[in-house]
């Protein structure tokens, strides 16, 4: 009994201690399960403000991007552009870009989009919101990405709702990059030296950027809706099957006679440069380094004791002692006006480009409209597509003077050389048809130029009026009805575009 | 009679529910994973998510654990005590809750060992500071040589700022 009474004692002594701990243990760990709490983000949350709620800073950062509002109406600034992109929407309007706050905004507002009254009408398909706006992942999940690319842009009107944000580059659940537009990975995978698959995290820190920021096309697919029926869609292709410089690319759209347009006066087979900022980038001192995008557009900065990435994706000069003084120790100044001296040599170039080009296409239309015949012009035609397309792809993703300036450089530089030579061609047959002394009109302002391409721009002005007190207002109704409209996302937005309603016009 | 059998029952219940509660304080509190040395095993508790997510954004994260820099690396012996001492004074203040409000500093002694095994690794730098250390300007009780790396290094590895809020999204703390 005395040996018991001992055991019980001392385990009843031990016991209660125990408890006690294991409670203790126990409410440490519940406090440390809220602590580390993953942030729960629906699947294809569209609504940035939604991630907002968990990731405040970066939420915070991605909204100054409204602060860079300025319209910089480039057609303006280079008439030449309305004469090297007649009969192609780039023509009627063209901004340089905006902050991400106002993609969806810009795209909406630009005359290239037009003034559909409906879901079937206007000029383009719905492959134009696809950089747009995080509704387009949700969007392709829920109908299939061949369904999603089939139709005109005002089909999925009602359902883009928001403009590019946390969810083109976040896993909801794990925030980790991911790659939310499958034909980026398609490209890649076609290019080889990157599979998608591959990627690091410091290659994601690029590629989320490259699933926008890249040359693509609209390929024609042919598919069999559910109802058997035979649809077409133009799904956004990447030409980076023979590699990522501007003469592989080319050879690909050659290969396989793609033509984004007819030249409204020259009536060459034309070629679009989209925006082929990644592929430039790659070929530049800081791309070669694998110095990501968003080393440079989205710092880390330090706000009282927390240090994260900025989303106010804009140019790195705006904070440089976050950006390149990380790196290079340099005075402020003197880097600031080793970057104007590119830009300066760049714009050089491009003015001469644009100039050689806009004048072949003039001379090519007054060619044709003296009786040149096909064969007069068949290899003229070729070699204005080529030097247009040269030109555009150097100059189009805005930052390439930068990023690769040697490239940029010796792009142009093709580009002026092909113009040229059709030039010279072009004098033999102008001559051909006593026209060897004929000059181009004059093309030295925006109104001129769109007059000598005889664009009807104030009743584009109209329709595009017409539409956005129309229709896009019954859009936004309806994506408030589907939950998917998110008012700050759109909070303070004020209407801002290069162009002026006809009441305001005339004034 | 009745009452010894039933208290030898009673007896061996309470030594069977000590032993239960036991194991089960010790799953509960991971009792075993502290005989290892991953990194994660700091992070057990949340108090240490800050230095965790610092350090593993630093370069020590290829080559030094938190173990290989905080506990004596030249003696078993000694690294068992070591860990045996800080292993109990953290449980301690968790369970007490002595920290709160509090600062966390690392103590005297753990000073001693960081900076040995600072030492330890990066030997030949201090080498050659140690051979030109008379050229140095003098200060404190023996004039060499005795202030901390970090006097200097004071971000090598976690960071300037570091509080439990520092880094609030870091995802190598909230493993899923």
């Amino acid at each position: 009994m005395k040996r018991s009474a001992v055991l019980t004692i001392v385990s009843v002594v031990a016991i209660v201690p125990m408890v006690l701990l294991a409670i203790s243990i126990n409410e440490n760990k519940a406090e440390q399960k809220n602590i580390n709490a993953v942030p729960q983000i629906k699947k294809f949350e569209s609504r940035s403000s939604e991630w907002g709620k968990h990731y405040q800073r970066q939420y915070d950062s991605y909204k100054q991007t409204k602060k860079s509002d300025k319209i910089d109406d480039m057609l303006k600034a280079n008439p030449a552009l309305v004469v090297l992109w007649a009969g192609y929407g780039f023509s009627k309007d063209y901004n340089a870009p905006r902050g991400h706050f106002y993609m969806l905004e810009d795209n909406i507002n630009t005359l290239r989009t037009g003034g559909p009254v409906d879901a079937m009408t206007g000029p383009m398909p719905t492959a134009c919101w696809t950089c747009k706006s995080t509704d387009v992942p949700r969007l392709i999940d829920e109908i299939g990405e061949l369904d999603y690319f089939t139709g005109k842009w005002a089909r999925h009107g009602s359902e883009i709702a928001n403009p590019v944000g946390c969810g083109d580059c976040h896993d909801n659940e794990t925030m980790k990059l991911t790659i939310t537009r499958d034909f980026l990975k398609r490209g890649l995978d076609a290019e080889g030296s990157l599979k998608a698959a591959e990627a690091t995290h410091q290659d994601m820190r690029s590629l989320v950027c490259a699933q926008c920021h890249s040359e693509y096309y609209f390929k024609k697919t042919e598919w069999t809706d559910k109802n058997g029926e035979k649809k077409t869609a133009g799904v956004v292709t990447f030409p980076w099957d023979n590699g990522f410089s501007v003469e592989a690319m080319e050879k690909y759209y050659d290969d396989i006679s793609f033509v984004d347009w007819t030249h409204k006066v020259s009536k060459t087979p034309m070629l679009k440069a989209q925006h082929p900022g990644y592929e430039i980038y790659k070929t530049g001192a800081h791309g070669l380094n694998n110095v990501a995008c968003a080393d440079c557009h989205m710092p880390y900065v330090r706000e009282g004791g927390v240090k994260y990435s900025s989303h106010n994706v804009g140019s790195p000069l705006d904070h440089m002692a976050n950006t390149c003084l990380n790196c290079h120790s340099e005075e402020e100044k003197a880097f600031k006006e080793r970057v104007a001296r590119k830009l300066e040599r760049k714009t050089e170039l491009n003015k001469t480009a644009m100039d050689v080009i806009a004048q072949a296409h003039l001379e090519a239309g007054k060619a044709w409209e003296l009786g040149a015949t096909e064969a007069d012009m068949k290899e003229i035609l070729q070699d204005i597509r080529h030097a247009q397309w040269r030109w555009d792809y150097s100059i189009a993703s805005h930052g390439s003077f930068f990023h690769a300036p040697e490239e940029t450089l010796r792009i142009l530089g093709s580009a002026i050389n092909k113009g040229q030579e059709a030039r010279v061609k072009l004098r033999a047959v102008l001559a051909k048809y006593d026209a060897g002394d004929y000059a181009a009109p004059d093309f030295s302002t925006k109104e001129k130029a769109q007059a000598v391409i005889g664009l009807p721009y104030q009743k584009l002005v109209d329709e595009k009026m017409a539409f956005l007190n129309g229709l896009r207002q019954e859009w936004v109704k309806e994506q408030m009805q589907k939950g998917l409209y998110d008012p700050s996302a759109w909070e303070g937005m004020v209407f801002n575009t290069s162009y002026k309603p006809s009441e305001v016009a005339e004034k | 009679m009745e009452t010894k059998i039933m208290m030898k029952y009673v007896s061996i219940l309470s030594v069977l529910a000590a032993v239960g509660m036991f194991a089960y304080v010790g799953y509960a509190s991971n009792m075993i994973s502290y005989l290892s040395e991953d990194p994660k095993v700091c992070i057990n508790c949340h108090t240490m998510n800050t230095e965790y997510a610092t350090w593993q954004h630093s370069s020590h994260r290829e080559r030094a654990t938190c173990v290989e820099c905080h506990l004596p690396k030249e003696s078993l012996v000694d690294k068992i005590f070591a860990k045996s001492r800080d292993g109990f004074k953290h449980s301690f203040a968790m369970t007490f809750r002595t920290y709160e409000g509090e600062n966390i500093r690392i103590s005297e002694d753990a000073q001693q060992r960081i900076q040995a095994n600072c030492i330890n690794c990066h030997r030949e730098m201090v080498s050659e500071i140690t051979a030109y250390s008379k050229l140095y300007q003098k200060e404190g009780g023996n004039g060499q040589m005795d202030r901390k790396c970090w006097s200097c290094h004071r971000d090598v590895p976690h960071g300037t700022t570091r509080s439990l809020t520092t880094t609030p999204d870091n995802l190598g703390v909230k493993e899923i």
